[in-house]
């Protein structure tokens, strides 16, 4: 580190810090009070089906301290929590519930190894979940959330023929929203949107919950949204905002809309707003680009420096997410150290998800002849990934395969025309260009 | 690690963006779906209470004794808010009701309910009802659960109703004034000299959950409440003369069935390899026979293969049937009370929840069957071959036993104990609605079918809890209407709360009751039709003997 007053930042995320970790005392009973209303003008009035579990949890272990299968539940419950709620502070409080079933029994404790694999997904520390959920699979192998672990993960290490048998097995022993919507995504990922649709469609009828609607219609969204269907995409957003009105990631969806109908000045005003609710490092990425397009280059600045401290706010749980750093790095003017994250986490893991990044970083370290057979790794499984393919075209531009170049490129822009406020203009671009001869 | 330019810059960012983060940490909303990251994350923990088997009955009809009644509820602990909730069924699930009458731990017979939703009216509204639900096709109604009934046996799959309806849920007084006219209503035909009953009830289960945080160190239902007191429960209810469901049609011969039911839900998602299939495939992810093995005798980590396999499978695995003949209770008993564990391994035990009791109880070590008695193991039907009996957890009941009848074959007081309190017209002889399960369960567990001094012992009292809240009722479905009464209200915790009007609850009798514990209870309700004729009540060479004294 150079010597820059480094120290504010630091002190910067402790006062962040000491807000998003209120009472997170590891594993400890007198975390916060899960009933309490945010303090936000739009508080939910009842808690989640979600925090009264947790409630009910923590009430029977203060009963029971020495109920294994129960700490282990109040772990697993922390975990859903920091997903639906998007504060990383819940994974500390899960680890030491988790720690503490391990603690009471030690031996054959099934469930805490799913609730620890669980957690290490969350954390993307994908190697250790498989692990964890292998080991798991041997101890449970008629519960389903075993297999919704190991699919997870292997999806992330690139080991898509053991998630997709993974998904199969969930299926087979817990057919749920759970399986439902893992069978979406592997789908989705191997080109199948139809039938991914199908069955986010099955994962919505079994629904029963505002957050798992939410999730539902998110997801059916984006695969409208991905398939460059915007209106399918905004009713989609809008059902599930019925449900679950406060829901973030429908409002990141209502906002791509807005975005893609014209109403750029409406998405920046949501974007603002859900960055403000939810400070999540992907938001704060999608509001820096939607206002660089927007030309306001200053204000993006901005937010992606507080995207910077966002970042290190998750590394101080435990969450690391190099490979959206890796492409982040790329984007926005450090292709070392683009390089050095993605290159790391394909150390770490082979998939298409860091064959991607590592391929981009490499093209904006210009090395395109290396980074072409990452790009194509990519795309193997069939994925129809507008980002992907244009990552793919400005590679091939780079190497003067001007046909191939054009090729993927039009993929891009016909599998979503509007998949990114800043590439999708730059792939209508150079796309202009290459057809010119230029 | 040297800086990137422009995380040096984040310093002076944060005082501009610091405040706009700060603000949002209190702020986090839940109930979002955020994806924190590239790694989709998608849910893990999804309740799905709706295919959860919670209790499963059987005894000769009260009204009828040429008849069996099965109860089987789901979908447990529905609070009775008056709120907008509503409990239904789920419309990709297989309902069934399993019957062995050969004891080969396969189902002769499957009575299997499915339903489809009719919520067309919903359209514009969450609501269930938009005014007061008088009958079952009142147009106030908005959400109309339909079902088909199919029977399943050798003779093929043959639908005994065609289209029923559910009683919708209570959801309190201004929605449904009279529960028990949607009862009446919701009452179906099956077949020339059947019938059944779909919809909600006021959960029949009674016991005082604390006896588990005691005893188990554990939380029965993972929920904290102490009582299931004006909890409601998805039921059905179905009554069927007993030559339906007997060996080769004939009760007379073949009085001993096992019972249990199963819940199958659809894995209907295209899925794997390109294959344009998968849909139809119905996987088992529900099942229970005899009460609280799910929760006493099954350890933990055995619990979701349990609810996956069948019945045939049971005697396979060591690790089920270790913990019937080395159970974990007793220990527990020893080390609270000083009460001494009864010796293992226990046969009486395997007789209980594995075979049935008989004199010839195949056991799984070879030993002689410990219960000197002929009760209620398929074994006894005089069409059954041994030599294709296998041990199998099911509710095992004799329905040649009538009415309330002593161990001599005399007609007694119904007791709330069953076989322990000398009516073996009770549990574990099938179980009827007011069998205090949990207190039987208990006795049986410390040895009380091989040594009577356990029912008067220091354990009677079980969890004090004798009766259900609320009586039985005497005419079909026996059940009681859901509450509507909020459980959580301080002021109907006491578990008297009225339910609909117009029951006829039978007298209350209470003969082995031992106190009431933390609530008021209305007494031992059980249905029994008294003829004052003592039925043929044992099969065979153990006619008559008493539970053998040690």
């Amino acid at each position: 580190m150079t010597g820059e007053p480094r120290s504010r930042v630091p002190a910067l995320l402790v006062v962040l810090g000491a807000l998003l970790l209120v009472g997170a005392v590891a594993g400890a009973l007198t975390a916060r009070d899960s009933t309490t209303s945010p303090a936000a003008p739009t508080a939910m009035s009842q808690p989640s089906a979600l925090q009264q579990t947790i409630q009910r949890t923590q009430d029977a272990l203060r009963r029971n301290p020495g109920n294994a299968p129960l700490w282990a539940q109040l772990g697993a419950s922390y975990v859903e929590q920091a997903r639906i709620s998007g504060d990383p502070s819940y994974y500390g409080q899960a680890e030491g519930a988790l720690d503490r079933s391990l603690a009471v029994e030690p031996d054959g404790n099934g469930e805490a190894l799913i609730g620890l694999a669980q957690l290490a997904n969350a954390r993307h520390d994908f190697a250790a979940a498989r692990d964890l959920g292998e080991r798991a699979r041997e101890l449970r192998p008629y519960t389903g959330a075993v297999y919704g672990v190991l699919a997870d993960a292997y999806t992330q290490l690139g080991d898509t023929a053991a998630a997709s048998a993974a998904i199969e097995s969930m299926l087979g022993v817990d057919p749920g929203l759970a399986a439902f919507t893992r069978a979406s995504y592997d789908l989705e990922l191997h080109g199948r949107a139809d039938e991914a649709r199908q069955a986010m469609q099955r994962a919505l009828s079994s629904a029963l919950t505002p957050a798992d609607v939410a999730y539902c219609r998110y997801y059916l969204g984006e695969l409208a949204w991905n398939a460059g269907d915007v209106d399918g995409a905004a009713e989609h957003y809008a059902a599930g905002l019925v449900a679950a009105p406060h829901d973030v990631a429908l409002a990141q969806g209502q906002a791509r809309i807005a975005w893609a109908q014209g109403r750029v000045d409406d998405a920046i005003t949501a974007y603002a707003d859900l960055t403000t609710r939810v400070p999540l490092p992907q938001y704060l990425l999608e509001y820096g680009e939607l206002l660089e397009s927007a030309g306001r280059a200053d204000e993006a600045r901005a937010q992606y420096d507080v995207l910077a401290a966002a970042q290190q706010l998750y590394a101080s749980s435990g969450s690391t997410d190099d490979q959206v750093a890796a492409l982040v790095a790329a984007d926005h003017g450090d292709p070392a150290e683009a390089l050095r994250l993605a290159q790391g986490e394909w150390d770490r893991r082979q998939s298409m998800f860091s064959a991607d990044a590592l391929a981009w970083a490499l093209h904006v370290n210009g090395r395109d002849a290396e980074a072409l057979p990452f790009a194509e790794l990519a795309s193997a499984t069939g994925w129809r990934n507008a980002t992907h393919a244009y990552h793919r075209g400005m590679i091939l531009a780079g190497l003067d395969r001007r046909e191939d170049a054009i090729a993927a490129l039009d993929e891009a822009l016909a599998i979503n025309p509007n998949f990114h406020p800043l590439h999708a203009p730059d792939a209508v671009a150079t796309r202009t260009r290459l057809e010119s001869g230029a | 690690m040297s800086q990137s330019p422009h995380r040096r810059r984040a310093a002076t960012a944060m005082i501009v963006a610091g405040t706009t983060l700060a603000a949002t940490a209190l702020a986090l909303v839940p109930g979002g779906a955020a994806t924190a990251s590239s790694h989709r994350e998608a849910p893990l923990i999804a309740d799905a209470p709706a295919y959860d088997n919670t209790d499963v009955y059987a005894f000769v009809s009260p009204e009828n004794p040429d008849k069996v009644t099965f109860v089987a509820n789901w979908f447990g602990l529905q609070e009775p808010n008056g709120g907008p909730t509503f409990y239904p069924w789920a419309d990709d699930a297989y309902y069934n009701i399993k019957i062995d009458s050969d004891g080969d731990a396969v189902a002769d017979t499957t009575y299997r309910y499915e339903f489809t939703t009719d919520n067309a009216a919903q359209q514009n509204t969450f609501l269930y009802a938009n005014g007061p639900v008088e009958s079952l096709d009142d147009e106030n109604l908005l959400f109309k659960q339909y079902y088909t009934l199919t029977k399943i046996d050798a003779y093929g799959v043959e639908t005994v109703v065609a289209e029923g309806q559910a009683a919708p849920s209570n959801t309190g007084p201004a929605s449904v004034p009279d529960y028990d006219a949607l009862i009446e209503d919701a009452t179906e035909p099956v077949g020339k000299d059947g019938e059944t009953f779909v919809g909600q009830i006021e959960d029949p289960f009674f016991l005082d959950l604390r006896v588990f945080d005691l005893l188990y160190g554990g939380d029965l239902s993972e929920v904290g409440q102490d009582t299931l007191a004006g909890y409601n429960v998805n039921t059905t209810v179905l009554e069927v003369p007993i030559d339906e469901v007997a060996l080769n049609g004939d009760g007379a011969a073949n009085p001993v069935i096992g019972v249990w039911s199963t819940t199958d839900r659809a894995a209907n998602v295209t899925f794997g390899g390109g294959v344009e299939e998968s849909s139809g495939d119905y996987v088992q992810v529900s099942r229970l026979g005899n009460p609280l093995v799910n929760e006493v005798v099954i350890p933990v980590g055995l619990k979701d293969a349990f609810n996956a396999i069948s019945p045939d499978v049971d005697a396979t695995i060591p690790a089920v049937v270790e913990r019937v003949t080395d159970p974990e209770v007793p220990k527990l008993v020893e080390a609270i009370y000083g009460i001494p564990a009864p010796a293992t391994p226990r046969n009486d035990l395997v007789e209980i929840f594995l075979t049935g009791i008989a004199i010839d109880a195949p056991t799984l070590d070879g030993t002689a069957a410990p219960i000197a008695a002929d009760l209620n193991s398929q074994i006894l039907n005089a069409d059954a071959d041994p030599k294709t009996f296998m041990p199998s957890e099911m509710l095992r009941l004799n329905t040649a036993i009538k009415e309330p009848t002593t161990l001599a074959g005399e007609p007694t007081e119904a007791s709330r104990l069953g076989v322990f309190g000398d009516d073996i017209q009770g549990f574990p002889n099938g179980r009827r609605l007011a069998d205090d399960v949990v207190d039987i369960g208990l006795l049986a567990l410390q040895g009380a079918a091989l040594d009577p001094a356990v029912v008067t012992g220091p354990l009677s009292g079980g969890d004090e809890v004798d009766a259900n809240d609320k009586g039985f009722d005497t005419e079909f479905p026996y059940v009681v209407a859901a509450s509507n009464l909020n459980v959580n209200d301080e002021a109907n915790s006491q578990g008297d709360g009225t339910v609909a009007q117009g029951r006829t609850n039978a007298p209350a009798t209470d003969p082995a009751s031992s106190g009431g514990g933390m609530f008021d209870f209305l007494g031992d309700l059980l249905p029994g039709v008294m003829t004052g004729a003592a039925g043929v009540v044992l099969i065979g060479a153990g006619a008559g003997r008493h539970l053998r004294e040690k």
